[in-house]
């Protein structure tokens, strides 16, 4: 571990981890990069709560290696949680106000954003005399988020961030979510609540059984998943999962026709975990064609670039 | 690795500061208000002894024995924990924000405070009697002599305050008197191993042996710089080694405290 804080990611390799002799992860591999909103899903107990603790160093690996922006997360240094931001999902506010909490907390973050403070503040409606104990549950946590993300930390790690928001809260949560992506800044959600994360977070990674079993991108699971309603009731190999619902069966089958479709998270969960290994070699089947079109287009390029060599 | 910074243990110490300053000062007058109502019905019913300096006695290490035993209580609450662990700072920078404000800046901080207090008591003593208890005297050799004792013992109960999620306090004085039967357990299992031959029944009658040393000579020439040297070994292990060692165990503890 070079403990250098010079890396923009996270890289977990072969992470073992656990509170009993049961282990909870075990060789857990996973890497993160900037520039992303990641969704974590899974089921409850699945650990996704733990994982996050791993990343910002309130629980420390059993074995494996954990490096996060370049820093091991386990000795706690100070430069690297100048650059994290965790709301769990238990969280705590001082009993003070808004101003005196940016006054006291906000220097501990050196590019802390007062201007964006303010106006997070403000887009979220929340009174900045009033002390933070006199707020509601759901005030309290737009108050966190808002203070989070003007934080400007390279890593942002929020564990069910929409449990207890209002309904116009959550769209507004959602507005300021897409607005604070950075470049170099990684955005990590667990979440159960995942119809409030439509659209927001991408790539998804599912956590289940101690192993990370799928981490793609949503164009990705457009391009090898397709999603449709029908009336009958499905059958065939093909069928990846189905489900009934009021208006018929929403079935998902492998991507033959290359026509997009929108698959919900909630559908795209439930088929990855029903199919988890038939997913992971459509997947990987998907992975090794984009690659040798890849090749082949730059073969077919460096020939076209050899032959105008040659002409030139 | 950046573990030390001024700025932020100056930080630290603002932000300690202002989550607590509100019981600082609640405790502060009530200490204030029993002291002055002590030292007036102390004057009243002409006991005129030297109270001040056993109040502050019991100020200096009753108090800030639990002053220091709350000091990390953050640390063992859901919620409080994970919002103090990735608070950005080291571990290092943390403990020492929480050893200056317990150590230092309550021993001198209660010494003032009691100055002034005490001097506000007596005043009202005069004025309402005439007379009053001796003014106390903060530079008194026995008082700095105090603090310093305070400023390696709370050391224990600062590694307390990390070490037990609950009742720091108490746990830490059960400790103290686990570890205090365990040493006269040593110390009288040792003693009858060299002295059994002195043993009659359970006792153990050393004036036989006392009386042989003093007519050989050995007492003046061998025990008695031997017991000189254990004192002054005493007093190293108690002035030198005590607190750093307890301010390791109880920083380590925090370096690998998790939620």
């Amino acid at each position: 571990m070079t403990d250098l804080g010079t890396e923009t990611g996270i890289e977990i390799t072969n992470l073992s981890f656990g509170y009993t002799k049961e282990r909870l992860f075990s060789d857990l591999d996973l890497t993160l990069r900037g520039g992303n909103i990641y969704g974590l899903l899974g089921k409850n107990g699945a650990g996704k709560t733990s994982l996050l603790k791993l990343i910002c160093g309130l629980r420390f690996p059993d074995a494996g290696s954990c490096s996060v922006l370049g820093w091991e997360p386990r000795h706690r240094p100070a430069a690297l949680l100048e650059d994290i931001y965790f709301l769990p999902e238990e969280f705590y506010t001082p009993p003070i106000s808004a101003d005196l909490y940016r006054q006291i907390y906000a220097p501990f973050y050196p590019r802390f954003d007062a201007e964006a403070f303010r106006e997070y503040l403000g887009e979220f409606d929340l009174p900045s005399g009033k002390r933070l104990s006199e707020l509601s549950y759901g005030q309290k946590k737009k108050f966190l988020l808002a203070f989070g993300l003007s934080t400007r930390c390279r890593l942002v790690l929020l564990d069910e961030p929409t449990n207890g928001l209002d309904i116009p809260s959550k769209s507004q949560f959602r507005k300021l979510l897409a607005r604070a992506g950075e470049e170099d800044r990684i955005i990590l959600i667990s979440t159960h609540q995942v119809r409030d994360m439509e659209n927001l977070i991408d790539p998804i990674i599912i956590l289940d059984e101690g192993k990370i079993i799928f981490q793609q991108p949503m164009y990705q699971v457009t391009r090898c998943l397709q999603v449709e309603v029908q009336m009958d009731q499905p059958s065939g190999d093909g069928v990846l999962y189905s489900e009934k619902t009021l208006g018929g069966y929403v079935v998902v089958r492998k991507n033959e026709s290359g026509e997009e479709t929108q698959l919900d998270l909630e559908t795209l969960f439930n088929t990855v975990i029903a199919n988890r290994d038939r997913i992971q070699e459509l997947f990987v089947q998907e992975h090794m064609k984009v690659q040798e079109d890849m090749k082949v287009a730059d073969d077919r390029n460096s020939a076209s670039g050899d032959s105008t060599g040659g002409l030139a | 690795m950046n573990s030390f910074s001024i700025r932020r243990l100056a930080m630290l110490l603002r932000r300690d500061f202002s989550a607590g300053y509100k019981s600082v000062f609640i405790a502060m007058a009530a200490v204030g208000g029993f002291v002055i109502m002590v030292s007036v019905v102390s004057a009243f019913g002409r006991g005129l002894g030297p109270i001040h300096e056993k109040m502050y006695y019991l100020l200096l290490f009753i108090g800030g024995y639990i002053v220091t035993s709350l000091t990390f209580k953050e640390l063992h609450l859901n919620g409080q924990s994970v919002f103090y662990l990735t608070l950005p700072g080291s571990s290092l920078e943390k403990y020492l924000s929480k050893l200056l404000v317990t150590s230092a800046g309550y021993a001198f901080g209660s010494l003032f405070f009691y100055t002034a207090v005490s001097s506000a008591a007596e005043g009202i003593n005069r004025l309402i009697f005439g007379y009053g208890h001796s003014f106390f005297n903060p530079f008194e050799r026995v008082m700095l002599n105090w603090v310093a004792v305070y400023l390696v013992t709370q050391a224990v109960f600062l590694a307390g305050s990390v070490y037990f999620r609950k009742l720091a306090f108490i746990k830490t004085n059960l400790f103290l008197w686990l570890f205090g039967i365990v040493v006269v357990i040593l110390v009288a299992v040792t003693a009858w191993l060299i002295f059994r031959d002195y043993a009659a029944g359970t006792r153990i009658n050393l004036e036989p042996y006392f009386q042989r040393l003093g007519e050989s000579g050995e007492m003046q020439a061998v025990l008695q710089p031997m017991a000189e040297k254990f004192g002054q070994v005493a007093k190293v292990l108690f002035w030198g080694v005590t607190a750093p060692v307890c301010w390791l165990i109880g920083y380590l503890r925090l370096r690998e405290t998790e939620v």
